[in-house]
């Protein structure tokens, strides 16, 4: 309850934000924590809940982006192109992810990874000029358009799959991601809810990517297939405290200002960080940041009851 | 000798034994018989290292041999054959005699102990370029027990032995068993095969439910009523753990 | 005709290639750890050598009697420091922390390497470098061929120290079946490290061209399936050869395409690999 509590006055904080500044920095720190969010609470899904160590996220961000930039510039409106680009998404997500699944832990991940680099590599040779928005629409670009709507996506994100780990099917996920064979057996179908996870979770990153490609003024398309925004997913969950709700968010919030308040210094520092905490986190801190201060709660918890 | 002294050997939550005791004097070849799951295989594995005890002490020759790592409890002349062989079955024959010629102490004899070896399984000395995966049961059996003897063990610890083959291979086993016991070596032997084993055996714990619940002479308990009407029958000959 | 080219080509880039996918498949065969970090450590030895080619004038051949001792001992650190926690799980949670561990150690290496010697790329080059052999009508770079028959040999080494020594067959041993390695009295946690070690070594001595070969060397062991080294050997050569045709049919830019395109078909088909058992 306080955690829900928080979150929502948080939320507001967020909410409100644009109405005491208009300093663009600040908006646009907002808008990279709020697709962090997102892109971390999508993976969290399918790798956290699920078990599914995907490392093929990328592909996704980048087919949402594609195919919503695409649209839009080419004049549709938003409303159409940014569904239009998750629809995609999802659609090539279950597509594979029939053949996907066959594969196991370590071959799923570097499965995946491949497909998303030859993602990566075919839409860079078929589209290697940078992708600008018109004239026209650079004139009367504002922030506060996308600051609103990445808000509502990481909002959107953190409710989807808040509600859904707490649903029936949410619980048979989480079952599969135990023990396959047991839930199996109890009659949950792996496959089955496996998929529902990657569908949803293909579908919000989709939506990401697409939030992306209506945010950013010049990219490279085949940037939005790096698998740098799979790595920081990862990262970011885990540092959070993958399996959880909250992990991401936190998780999204130290890393965006994390790398904000190094980058003057030195520019990757914030990796380099990131790194040495990822590694002592999947060694000795499985629950990331959130499971380290669940524990340091409880031992002062103890300690103050002893007296 | 080896001393087992109220040993407790937990896996998780679950405690597999409780409060086991017993003694193998040097040169005695003991038994120990039981049902399935009575955590016969749990000891032989705590004292051959795999497993750590929880609470209690195996003193092995006057010092403590729990806690320490399997391979140093070989050096010191202890060796397992572990139930379903575990052999390395991408390895020839000799390629698993040799690993178990791993410790420096048996090093120095290795040459010597893969003739006797040898002297006593013949049957191993013609296929030594072999895969040992291509081995039937007998022949495997047979490997494992050579294997463990390369590292010159004055205990010999056997987890079912017997199982899965057939009884005039069990027989020569266990003629080979008798040998070594003969000249000198300690035995300890699991066995589901209570007929062939009491025979032998001198001496014989019975556990069940990961306690001791019985000790006696091996052809006195042949003939104890309760360990007949437990163990022996068609349903305790060759069953599979 | 210029597919042939660049099939020869295909095959001396794929020895490569399974040269620099034989420490990981070392690694992954023995102690089932996915280090993925693999790369930075190819990296790295390409630097050693880079730099004491640069400094000292020493020709990147011999060279590697430097950097594969350095290599030793960075395998041993990072062992000691980091794999030694991973390998207490069971093999399931090993592969996939290993998996996490590698992700992170990259991160870090890759960093730092960033920010002391900055991104560019470095060549060497010797006075021997731009000469080409003759095989009949083909044109091959004597380097390459000389690389060739390096790797070659480093692997026919490594083959001969599993097959015929004490802790050659102790590895070997350990990879199949560590408790009863451990009840043969191999130190399990000590042939753990000299394996880590080794395939660090191996990383090291690599000659990579370019930086980015981890997903190369991951798609050689797994398309090879586990612990066969002359396997990954093999696939080294069929990913060379298969990015060959992709050159040759496609052009440069989609080079890696067919190579990871018919690595997702073989992994589908054939979760195991080519050459791995079912495990």
């Amino acid at each position: 309850m306080k955690l829900f509590l928080g979150g929502i006055l948080l939320a507001v904080g967020f909410a409100a934000l644009p109405l005491f500044t208009q300093r663009n920095d600040f908006l646009n720190l907002g808008v990279q924590i709020f697709l962090a969010v997102a892109l971390a609470q999508s993976w969290n899904l399918l790798g956290g809940y699920a078990g599914q160590i995907t490392l093929g996220h990328a592909a996704f961000f980048g087919l949402g982006a594609l195919v919503t930039r695409t649209l839009w510039v080419g004049g549709a409106p938003l409303f159409l192109a940014l569904p239009a680009g998750a629809l995609v998404a999802t659609a090539f997500g279950v597509l594979i992810g029939a053949p996907a699944f066959r594969l196991r832990g370590a071959y799923f991940a570097i499965g995946t990874l491949a497909l998303a680099e030859i993602l990566r590599i075919t839409v860079g040779n078929l589209m290697p000029q940078i992708s600008t928005i018109p004239a026209a629409a650079l004139a009367s670009y504002s922030i506060i358009p996308r600051y609103y709507l990445t808000f509502a996506l990481s909002v959107f994100c953190v409710a989807v799959v808040a509600l859904l780990v707490r649903s029936r099917i949410g619980l048979g996920i989480q079952a599969v991601r135990e023990d396959e064979a047991a839930a199996e057996a109890s009659g949950v179908g792996a496959f089955g809810h496996k998929l529902l996870a990657l569908a949803i979770s293909t579908a919000l990153v989709g939506l990401t990517g697409g939030a992306f490609a209506y945010y950013h003024v010049s990219y490279y398309p085949q940037h939005t297939f790096s698998p740098t925004w799979t790595f920081d997913a990862v990262l970011i969950a885990f540092i959070g405290g993958v399996g959880t709700i909250h992990g991401p968010v936190l998780g999204a919030l130290f890393f965006v200002l994390l790398r904000e308040v190094l980058a003057v210094r030195w520019v990757d520092l914030h990796l380099l960080i990131f790194g040495v905490l990822f590694v002592l986190i999947v060694l000795f801190l499985p629950g990331g940041l959130v499971g380290a201060w669940d524990t340091t709660r409880r031992l002062i918890g103890r300690l103050t009851r002893q007296r | 000798m080896l001393e087992v002294k109220n040993l407790e050997v937990a896996y998780g939550a679950l405690t597999a034994l409780h409060g086991v005791s017993l003694t193998i004097q040097p040169g005695e070849m003991v038994a120990l018989v039981g049902p399935n799951g009575a955590g016969k295989s749990t000891l032989l594995k705590t004292i051959a290292g795999l497993l750590v005890p929880r609470a209690g002490a195996i003193l092995w020759e006057g010092k403590r041999l729990s806690a320490v790592p399997p391979q140093r409890i070989v050096e010191r002349g202890v060796a397992l054959v572990p139930e379903g062989r575990r052999l390395f079955a991408r390895m020839t024959v000799r390629e698993n005699l040799e690993l178990g010629a791993f410790t420096r102490r048996a090093q120095t004899e290795r040459r010597a102990q893969i003739e006797r070896v040898h002297a006593i399984f013949p049957r191993l000395f013609e296929r030594e370029g072999q895969l040992a995966g291509s081995l039937s049961g007998g022949e495997q059996q047979m490997l494992a027990l050579g294997r463990a003897l390369m590292g010159l063990p004055r205990l010999l610890l056997l987890d079912e032995p017997s199982l899965g083959l057939a009884p005039r291979i069990v027989e020569s086993i266990f003629s080979v068993l008798a040998e070594l016991h003969r000249e000198g070596m300690s035995l300890f032997v699991v066995e589901q095969n209570v007929h062939a084993v009491l025979h032998l055996a001198r001496r014989a714990y019975i556990l069940e439910g990961g306690r001791i619940v019985g000790e006696g002479e091996g052809q006195k308990l042949l003939q104890d009523d309760h360990v007949r009407a437990a163990y022996l029958g068609p349903l305790a000959r060759g069953a599979t753990s | 005709m210029i597919l042939t080219q660049q099939l020869i080509l295909g095959v001396l880039v794929g020895a490569l290639y399974g040269l620099a996918a034989a420490g990981l498949s070392l690694t992954f065969g023995v102690l089932r750890v996915l280090n993925v970090a693999h790369g930075e450590l190819l990296m790295l030895g390409g630097y050693g050598t880079f730099w004491l080619f640069t400094l000292w004038q020493i020709d990147p051949f011999l060279s590697l009697l430097y950097v594969a001792p350095a290599m030793f001992v960075l395998g041993l650190l990072l062992y000691g420091a980091l794999f030694q926690f991973v390998v207490q799980a069971n093999e399931e949670v090993r592969i996939k922390n290993s998996l996490l561990i590698g992700f992170g150690l990259t991160l870090i290496l890759h960093t730092l390497a960033i920010h002391f010697w900055t991104a560019d790329e470095r060549a060497v080059t010797t006075s021997y470098g731009g000469a080409v052999v003759r095989i009949g009508v083909f044109a091959v770079p004597l380097i390459r061929l000389a690389s060739l028959v390096f790797a070659f040999a480093i692997l026919t080494a490594l083959h001969l120290f599993l097959a015929k020594t004490r802790w050659g067959r102790a590895i070997r041993a350990t990879a199949e079946d560590w408790e009863a390695a451990a009840l043969m009295g191999i130190p399990v946690g000590k042939t753990y490290l000299v394996a880590f070690a080794l395939g660090t070594v191996l990383a090291g001595i690599s000659p990579s061209i370019g930086l980015e070969w981890t997903l190369k060397a991951l798609i050689v062991v797994v398309l090879a399936g586990l612990g066969s080294l002359f396997g990954s050997f093999a696939g080294g050569i069929l990913l060379g050869l298969a990015e060959a045709t992709s050159v040759a049919f496609l052009g440069g830019p989609y080079r890696e395409v067919m190579g990871l395109i018919l690595f997702l078909i073989i992994l589908v088909l054939r979760p195991q690999g080519l050459f791995g058992e079912r495990g």
